[in-house]
């Protein structure tokens, strides 16, 4: 609440925006943090605040943009544009940020009129979209369900290349095969129609090894003090369970707004609290085995489930009930006076106890086949696992995007020289027309060609950070990477395979440095069904969507003329 | 002693003129984005010549008195904000040069600023006068012809063929608008799918501007801004999206029809009312126990559920949020609750079901269920929605309803879309919005011209002369709803045109002393629009220009007209014929009709609402010679304010 009158201040402006040095030296410094972070060998960054929050080691770009602040409205706008396409696709934020920034740093260096350059790079999204999502795109593969060996690619190339995760080899393909069964067993395999997908419900356990993490179908909650499994019956048999979403701590339920006078001879505790026990005997009568609540249970209720041989799990929390909804087929309870009907109570295939570590955790196993499971991730220390966390949820969303589109691109930036190599070589002979129709020159149109092109390139090179080469192979396009200290008649014998993997080394291979021009070609399809499988994947569906967001952002940011800011 | 301002025209041209640079960045084909951001620290993102005035928060009480007029402007017709600055500009720099040249020569002035503030109030109260008096027959006469002019049922009565259908003007109507609105970039896409969601509001009866108004009303019910996909992804989904998700699991029955019932209050009896107090355990206990009054709620809401079920109902929207027992005993009664629906949207529920919104669940008549085809999550976004289609009925009002789905990279653009789409809809409310029709002028007319009724006709036919002021002495010369013209500076060339040659033949007949030098003005000031449309290439501005007049001398229809003759004789009757032969005279020379299209189309109803708007402005802009600056102290209100919201407070220091 204001307690003082503020007069409203008139508002800053700023006469074309991308003129001034300010904004473009603040572009290129966010360019170069963002490059600094892109891929497996990527160089960390800590974040941490001034009033000694916990430091955070990060390298993507979910965590690291929302901690990145500006004054600079025009850095606001490319940033939430990247961080809403984050949120929705959860990949390649740095590939649209670097690539967006790289369009608008592009453009300004080339001296190209702004009008020009958001024609000429709606025109080329619109090719490269349409190349992408045609049927003889020469960088994607289609996703097979039949085997995982593609979709476990695809999980790997996410993982590793989130280098904050601190994973070794073996680890990186332990936490790809884990994320790729977790989401299968999200999807249900009998039922007909709609098909509504499950929930990956995760737990971490930290100060253990990451090859302990695992995958359960069903849900582990925190194991209730004081609780041994021991008896048999609890393995085997369905047992009976009821869920309740109030509070079964003796609070009274809403009556009106108005007052309650009580007489002091009336103990209305001890009223509800019989109220309470009457439903524990309604319970005890019904054969229910497991009692989970959301929220408390009134101890005394507590104690006489359990003097009945009942489970007692309280507190369990809103983000599990829709699960364990799910799970096990129970309707959640929130009256204390009716009778339970039998149609609410659920059901469990058995209950089992998990140790991890220090963590012990009760195990509701599902009866028959249910899309809940629970991922048990494990890690050395918190940091990376709050990293471990993040990334493998979205890995799991990435795989779910792939239910939509089953198809893959060719990662390690060679989608990014295919695309650049492509476009290239389509506008060779549709110069003078598409000029015209776009209303510009052609020599204006071939020098936003060649901006365009050059920003997808400068992402393919972003990948290399230690000093190396990027080049790109004048048959297929791939890209291809050398390191600082090899020798120039050395060069043929240090590729082994290009980014993606599916290219090999051949001494009738020509290679280009990536920032050099070369004569435009086709670049030319891979042969079908070969046997070597690709090493690198990125999910399709995330990947053109930043490319059309970043362009799309680029564009708008290269329409802005004037910024208008509120500083009062 | 209070601070006093004097204000003089020059200041006046001074603020304008500010105004003038800002919004001239944005302005025209090589006009671009402007961003701002809200005092939340939010980018957002205009090209709209109002929201680009009021986020400049502007201190002078003149340059908020513009903003202001822009602002009232533009809630009417949704159009003109930008060109409104450039023709008052345009105009108070005309004044401003006339002024000066000829101070009042019949006062004595103690100075010449004086004077020369005499004539420019003088200059625009005359302005304004004429604009009232003529400005419509000659838009209607001398304009409007050049144009096409489409009715709404042409519109909405959808044609098959895409091009050169009236569907393809509105179209290009649009389309002119958002590349004003949006930029070159997403213009197309926009008006393509706003012109879908019109043709899909059609309304089966009611007038032609019930379904804009409908749109228009309750546009922030029927959209849904999603961020973090490209534009290309905004799309119309048939129904209704409510803008809140299932507070119980929905079904997943496939069963149609779906039964819905919108209750306004908590389904859970409030035993307590504010002020009411219970007495517990006075008397018998067990009878007056707080456990029994608990159950006995409890009891009843059982009952009100049960009587839902056995109406068949299985969607409630509720206006408010419900209690867990409510949730609870509903998702075992395997019926789903939405919470908390806000008022707009079931209004426009309500309006598309023809079900009513009932506040006594015990007492549930069939006029109060609605059906629905179908009822289910849709995940836009980050959030997840409920997305309803609604049964076809014969009462129903309209065929499809549907709901808008603007997508963007971010919320600034999203907003963006949604403003531009709002606004087009008022721009088209107004576009066949029936001219006010100021009878008096007409009769006035017939008196003051009588001898110019004899040769009406030739004027008409031979095509040469002025036959603008001549007008048929029985009748009003009525503008079109729906009149469009080619966009890019054909309605200024066409109407400085036409105002040279009221002036002459005014002169002609020896009124000179009334219309000379004001209809001068105002021609010469309209010339700025077109000058900075083509300020980047002042030879495309040549060339517009002879091309807009070797029509005019031709008498050629600028835009290509379709055989809707008919509905013009019968709509209009056999006393317009005139107007008709006017619109259709000399339908050949295709091609360089067909080229005019090239410039988009925009409306003239909103064109001559701007003059007259910008006329207004002028004059009052003109009549204000001092601005007091007063004291007030503020923390004296402050503590009064305290309590209040903080949009009062708001307000408050905006005013």
């Amino acid at each position: 609440m204001m307690s003082r009158l503020v007069k409203k201040s008139p508002s800053l402006c700023t006469d074309l925006p991308l003129d001034t040095t300010d904004i473009c030296n603040k572009l290129n410094l966010l360019r170069q943090l963002l490059r600094s972070c892109f891929g497996p060998t990527a160089r960390l960054k800590q974040v941490h605040n001034n009033i000694g929050g916990h430091v955070v080691t990060t390298s993507s770009s979910s965590v690291l943009l929302p901690a990145i602040s500006s004054s600079q409205p025009f850095i606001n706008l490319i940033k939430t544009s990247i961080l809403n396409h984050v949120s929705r696709f959860s990949d390649f934020g740095l590939f649209a940020a670097i690539f967006c920034l790289a369009l608008i740093e592009q453009t300004k260096q080339s001296g190209l009129r702004g009008n020009v350059a958001i024609r000429v790079n709606k025109h080329l999204l619109a090719l490269c979209s349409s190349y992408l999502q045609g049927e003889d795109c020469g960088c994607k593969v289609k996703l097979d369900f039949c085997s995982s060996h593609n979709l476990i690619t695809l999980a790997r190339s996410i993982i590793s290349s989130k280098p904050a995760c601190v994973l070794t080899e073996p680890e990186t393909l332990h936490i790809s095969k884990l994320t790729v069964q977790a989401f299968l067993l999200t999807v249900p395999c009998s039922s007909p129609g709609t098909v509504s997908l499950g929930k990956v419900v995760t737990v971490t356990v930290e100060g253990y090894s990451v090859l302990n993490s695992a995958v359960f179908p069903g849900l582990l909650v925190d194991m209730p003090d004081g609780l041994c499994l021991n008896k048999v019956n609890y393995l085997s048999n369905p047992l009976q369970m009821v869920l309740f979403s109030s509070s079964l701590a003796g609070d009274l339920s809403e009556l009106g707004d108005g007052m309650i006078e009580v007489h002091p001879s009336v103990d209305t505790e001890s009223q509800i609290l019989d109220q309470l026990l009457e439903l524990g005997k309604q319970v005890v009568a019904d054969e229910v085995k497991l009692f989970v609540c959301q929220k408390v249970v009134h101890p005394v209720l507590q104690q006489y489930l359990r003097s009945h041989g009942i489970i007692v799990v309280e507190r369990v929390g809103i983000t599990v009930m829709e699960p364990l909804i799910q799970l096990t087929g129970a309707h959640p309870v929130a009256t204390l006076h009716a009778k339970i009907p039998p149609k609410a109570y659920g059901k469990v295939q058995g209950l089992s106890m998990r140790q991890f570590g220090s963590k012990t955790m009760l195990h509701l196993q599902p009866l028959g086949e249910s899309a809940i499971c629970t991922m048990v991730l494990c890690h050395r220390n918190e940091t990376m696992l709050s990293e471990l966390k993040v990334v493998c949820q979205k890995t799991e969303h990435v795989l779910r995007l792939t239910l939509r589109e089953p198809s893959a691109l060719f990662g390690g930036g060679c989608t990014e020289t295919h695309l650049a190599a492509y476009v290239r070589h389509k506008n060779k002979n549709e110069v003078p027309e598409t000029a015209s129709v776009l209303g510009c020159s052609q020599t204006e149109y071939l020098l936003g060609v060649e901006v365009f092109c050059r920003s997808l390139e400068s992402v393919a090179r972003a990948l290399q950070h230690d000093g190396g080469y990027s080049l790109i192979d004048l048959t297929h396009a791939h890209h291809w990477t050398l390191p600082a200290d090899v020798m120039e008649e050395h060069m043929e014998d240090s590729f082994g395979l290009c980014g993606c993997g599916l290219v090999e080394s051949s001494p009738s291979k020509k290679w280009t440095y990536i920032d050099t021009k070369y004569a435009e070609f086709s670049p030319a399809p891979l042969v079908k069904d070969c046997p070597i499988q690709p090493r690198v994947l990125d999910s399709f569906i995330a990947k053109l969507s930043a490319l059309q967001v970043a362009t799309e952002t680029a564009n708008l940011a290269l329409d802005v003329r004037y910024i208008i800011q509120d500083v009062s | 002693m209070l601070p006093l301002e004097h204000l003089h025209l020059k200041h006046v041209l001074q603020t304008v003129g500010v105004l003038e640079a800002v919004i001239l960045r944005s302005f025209g084909p090589e006009g671009g984005q402007v961003l701002f951001t809200r005092d939340t620290g939010q980018a957002m993102l205009s090209r709209s010549g109002t929201r680009i005035l009021r986020a400049l928060h502007l201190e002078h009480p003149l340059a908020r008195m513009v903003v202001e007029c822009v602002w009232k402007h533009s809630t009417v017709t949704g159009d003109g904000s930008k060109t409104f600055i450039l023709l008052l500009a345009s105009l108070l720099r005309m004044i401003h040069t006339t002024a000066s040249k000829e101070p009042h020569v019949s006062h004595s002035y103690n100075s010449l600023e004086a004077a020369e503030a005499t004539t420019a109030r003088h200059l625009a109260d005359k302005l304004l006068a004429f604009a009232l008096k003529e400005l419509d027959d000659l838009i209607a006469m001398e304009v409007a012809p050049y144009g096409c002019s489409v009715s709404w049922e042409d519109f909405t009565a959808k044609t098959q063929s895409a091009a050169h259908t009236n569907n393809h003007y509105v179209q290009k109507l649009l389309a002119s608008f958002f590349h004003t609105r949006l930029g070159y970039v997403h213009c197309d896409f926009v008006s393509e799918l706003t012109c879908e969601l019109l043709n899909r509001w059609k309304f089966t009866n009611g007038l032609p501007s019930f379904a804009l108004q409908f749109l228009n009303d309750n546009f922030p019910a029927l959209h849904t801004p999603v961020s973090g996909f490209p534009i290309s992804s905004s799309r119309l989904i048939e129904g209704q999206v409510i803008h809140r998700d299932f507070a119980t699991p929905c079904p997943q029955t496939d069963h149609q029809p779906i039964k819905a019932v919108v209750v306004t209050e908590d389904l859970q009896p409030k035993l307590l009312h504010t002020g009411d107090v219970l007495e517990v355990g006075f008397g018998v206990t067990e009878e007056r126990s707080i456990v029994h009054f608990s159950a006995w709620t409890e009891r009843s809401l059982e009952c009100v559920i049960a009587n839902l079920k056995s109406l068949g109902v299985s969607v409630v929207l509720s206006a408010v949020k419900q209690s867990a027992a409510v949730l609870a005993l509903a998702t075992q009664a395997e019926m789903c609750f939405v919470e908390c629906v806000s008022e707009d949207e079931l209004s426009v529920f309500a309006q598309l079901s023809g079900a009513r919104p009932t506040s006594d669940c015990w007492r549930i008549e069939p006029e109060h269920i609605a059906t629905l085809t179908f009822c289910r999550p849709i995940l836009l976004g980050a959030h997840r929605y409920v997305h309803m289609t609604f049964y076809d009925s014969e009462e129903r009002v309209m065929a499809k309803p549907c709901s808008l789905i603007i997508c963007g990279p971010g919320e600034g653009q999203t907003d963006q879309y949604a403003c531009a789409i709002r606004d087009a809809i008022l721009m088209l409310l107004t576009t066949w919005e029936p001219m006010r029709a100021s009878t008096t002028t007409a009769s006035k007319r017939t008196l003051q011209s009588p001898k110019c009724t004899s040769s009406f006709t030739d004027n008409l036919t031979d095509s040469t002369k002025y036959p603008s002021f001549n007008l048929h002495p029985l009748h009003k010369c009525v503008l079109q709803p729906g009149c469009m013209i080619p966009a890019g500076g054909t309605f200024e060339f066409l109407l400085n045109h036409a105002l040279q040659q009221h002036r002459r033949s005014c002169s002609d007949s020896n009124d000179a002393n009334i219309g000379v030098p004001v209809s001068q003005l105002l021609a010469n000031a309209l010339l700025s629009v077109p000058q900075q449309i083509y300020s980047h290439s002042p030879r495309r501005f040549l060339h517009t220009r002879t091309r807009v007049m070797s029509f005019v001398s031709n008498r050629f229809d600028l835009v290509y007209k379709q055989e809707h003759k008919a509905s013009h004789m019968q709509s209009e009757g056999p006393l317009e014929d005139g107007i008709v032969s006017l619109h259709c005279c000399k339908k050949d020379d295709m091609p360089s009709k067909v080229i005019m299209l090239d410039l988009g189309l925009e409306s003239v109803s909103c064109k001559y609402q701007l003059l007259l708007a910008v006329l207004q402005c002028v004059k009052s802009l003109l009549r204000l010679d001092t601005v007091l600056h007063t004291q007030t102290a503020l923390h004296k209100q402050s503590q009064r304010l305290v309590g209040t919201s903080w949009e009062s407070t708001e307000d408050e220091a905006e005013e």
